[in-house]
């Protein structure tokens, strides 16, 4: 898989960033002027307690919804200004997605939930095909490309989930707390896959997570409380 | 996401809940049965109350008879002519060649003495005058005939005939026992009147009757609309008969025979549409006739409001099926929220959802639709197998059941649709979930 081409923006550019949910006693404020850039082919990890708002900034990355004040530059793209439709277009091909909890449709096989990424990111049959079976490989778990998600453990589900991110080629990987729901030995599996990726791929990633050994291994560490960024590990800089 | 690859995801998840699939699918196929069986049923009737109207001819049957028409008989279903004007070929050559008639199908009626009919019990019955009628058996559906028992004389036959009920009753037989006569023989007579010098008859003074003897077969028992007279036999043997009558030197006048070659034509025309212009047709040639028109049309209008009324009967319980596939999608969609979600972070647009969804209501309709037309079938022909049980205790024709191809084609596809259209408010609900579920942890 070749790396996609350097942008001469960052992959991610985040102003200003407010965002709110609407609760019986009032709204709360989930983002608080947050401000955060990615660099192509970066891997961060956005590390906080729960509800410090890091899977609604995440959700605002992949442009799964809306920002309400400030804006959200990923990939060049203005993701406040564009339509339902064309979100829906860049996420098939420009982004991958990894679940906390994989995201597999369980009326599907390995590969035919790989193949599903493919058919929403427009590729052929053959080539869609050819596509799930690499990944699959490369994710170690050809053997089980015919199984349903039911009959896979939790970090094979996981390893599907993200040969399905790849599917498209993205060149931004979105993970939401990939190893929580795995045991300790299928999260250092799973953790050494994400932080190959840049390398491997040139995708830039970002993990949102609470595992402590998994952000170590990302090149920067990004902490969130209480809706701001409060804390930036030293940056390292993408792997090489 | 193109229509194969929604079709097949809907496909895949239309079975992923067993149980929930297995009484939807019912709900719909047992909607989809009443909704084909009581078409069906009414389909049926209204072809057997049709045919009946029809006395067993065509629906665009019409009989002419040997009369000059009056001003409003071609309005009117009912026969009524003026003065008395003989049909020959020279008519029914005239009568054919008009453009919305499709065929003329003579009739013969001539008088014939039945010199010896037996009882079943071996009594016989004391001879008596009967009027025996000709029609062209080899086209038997355009015939006003029907048989109720064996079959109809054989085309050019001399020896078969087929009788009446009325006849069965002169030998002390209801229909019930049309069987019992079949194979029985009867000898009947054609009688011309001559002058006693000519040689003896059966009567003294100036003239005499000369009989031409035949012993016939009874082949069949029949209820039939095509002319006055207890004996059908073939348009030959009627015809043979009819012209030694009135080869009399009274023309068969005395003995009750018509002047005219034919007692009568059935005439078919081009559908039933065309019946009125046919009979405008044939008054322009001259010749009076009658055809159930009115009143077939009249039947086939309350026919058709009853078609309706059942065919509503199970609409609505197709429309009660589809709101509980909606049901069921709803339930489907609330349970796959988050499913729905990861489909949108992949890239799913809203309309492949809507599709995903509308298309899975679809398959659930169509296995229901499929399975209840063929249940809908069986429970036809079930009642229909009833129907001719009852029929047969009352020695009355069978009823043979019509299963239009509109019914099949509309029993898959209605349900469908209906799946369809039911299916369409959850999957717009469905479209509408938004991409975030998908990283919601509840």
């Amino acid at each position: 898989m070749s790396p996609s081409p350097p942008l001469a923006r960052p992959s991610v550019d985040v102003r200003g960033l407010v965002h709110c949910f609407d609760a019986p006693a009032g709204p709360i404020t989930v983002l608080d002027q947050v401000e955060l850039t990615v660099a192509h082919g970066e891997h961060v990890a956005v590390v906080g307690r729960s509800g410090s708002g890091k899977s609604t900034l995440l959700s605002l990355l992949g442009g799964l919804e809306r920002p309400q004040d400030g804006s959200v530059d990923v990939l060049g793209r203005d993701l406040g200004a564009a339509t339902r439709d064309e979100l829906a277009q860049f996420r098939a091909d420009e982004l991958g997605f990894v679940f906390q909890h994989f995201g597999l449709l369980d009326t599907l096989t390995a590969r035919e939930n790989l193949e599903l990424a493919g058919t929403l990111a427009g590729q052929g049959r053959g080539e869609r095909r050819d596509r799930a079976d690499r990944l699959l490989d490369a994710v170690g778990i050809a053997h089980r490309r015919d199984h349903a998600p039911p009959a896979l453990s939790g970090g094979e589900r996981q390893r599907v989930g993200i040969a399905r991110a790849l599917m498209n080629e993205p060149r931004l990987v979105l993970a939401d707390e990939p190893t929580g729901n795995l045991d300790d030995d299928s999260a250092q599996d799973i953790a050494e896959l994400l932080a190959s990726m840049p390398r491997q791929t040139g995708a830039t990633v970002v993990t949102v997570t609470h595992d402590r050994t998994l952000a170590a291994r990302a090149d920067r560490i990004v902490e969130l409380r209480a809706g701001a960024i409060v804390e930036t590990a030293p940056h390292r800089g993408p792997r090489r | 996401m193109n229509l194969h690859d929604s079709a097949v995801l809907a496909a895949r998840n239309a079975v992923r809940r067993p149980g929930r699939v297995v009484l939807t699918v019912l709900a719909v196929a047992l909607a989809t049965t009443l909704l084909t069986a009581l078409v069906t049923i009414a389909r049926t009737a209204e072809t057997r109350v049709l045919d009946q109207v029809a006395e067993g001819g065509p629906v665009s049957g019409i009989s002419v008879i040997p009369a000059e028409p009056t001003a409003d008989q071609a309005d009117q279903d009912l026969t009524s002519g003026g003065e008395f004007r003989p049909i020959d070929d020279g008519t029914v050559d005239a009568i054919r060649a008009l453009d919305p008639v499709a065929e003329v199908l003579p009739v013969v009626s001539t008088p014939v003495f039945v010199v010896r009919a037996e009882r079943v019990d071996g009594s016989r019955v004391d001879g008596f005058r009967e009027r025996m009628v000709g029609v062209d058996t080899s086209r038997p559906a355009r015939i006003p005939v029907t048989p109720l028992a064996g079959r109809l004389p054989a085309p050019g036959s001399t020896v078969d005939v087929a009788v009446t009920e009325s006849f069965l009753k002169r030998l002390g037989l209801e229909r019930t026992d049309a069987d019992t006569v079949l194979g029985t023989e009867l000898e009947v007579a054609a009688g011309r009147i001559r002058s006693a010098e000519d040689g003896p008859g059966t009567r003294s003074g100036d003239t005499s009757i000369q009989g031409r003897w035949r012993r016939l077969t009874i082949v069949g028992v029949v209820a039939q609309g095509a002319g006055s007279g207890q004996l059908v036999v073939s348009v030959d043997l009627a015809r043979q008969n009819w012209e030694w009558t009135t080869s009399g030197i009274d023309a068969g006048d005395e003995l009750g025979a018509s002047p005219s070659p034919y007692a009568g034509l059935f005439v078919v025309a081009r559908g039933i549409d065309n019946v009125g212009p046919a009979r405008d047709a044939i008054t322009g040639v001259g010749y009076a006739s009658s055809a159930p028109e009115n009143l077939i049309a009249s039947v086939d209008n309350y026919l058709g409001v009853v078609e309706i009324v059942l065919a509503a009967v199970g609409l609505i319980a197709l429309v009660v099926a589809a709101i509980g596939i909606a049901n069921a999608m709803l339930a489907a969609i609330r349970e796959r929220r988050r499913e729905i979600g990861v489909l949108k972070a992949l890239g799913a647009r809203d309309r492949d959802i809507l599709r995903i969804f509308v298309l899975e209501a679809a398959v659930l309709g169509l296995a229901g639709g499929v399975l209840g037309t063929l249940l809908g079938n069986l429970a036809a022909r079930v009642v229909g197998a009833v129907v001719n049980g009852y029929l047969a205790d009352q020695a009355l024709p069978g009823v043979a059941l019509v299963f239009p191809l509109e019914v099949v084609i509309g029993g898959i596809v209605g349900p469908t649709l209906v799946a369809a259209i039911g299916g369409a408010i959850p999957a717009w609900k469905a479209s509408r979930i938004s991409p975030r579920e998908a990283v919601n942890t509840a």
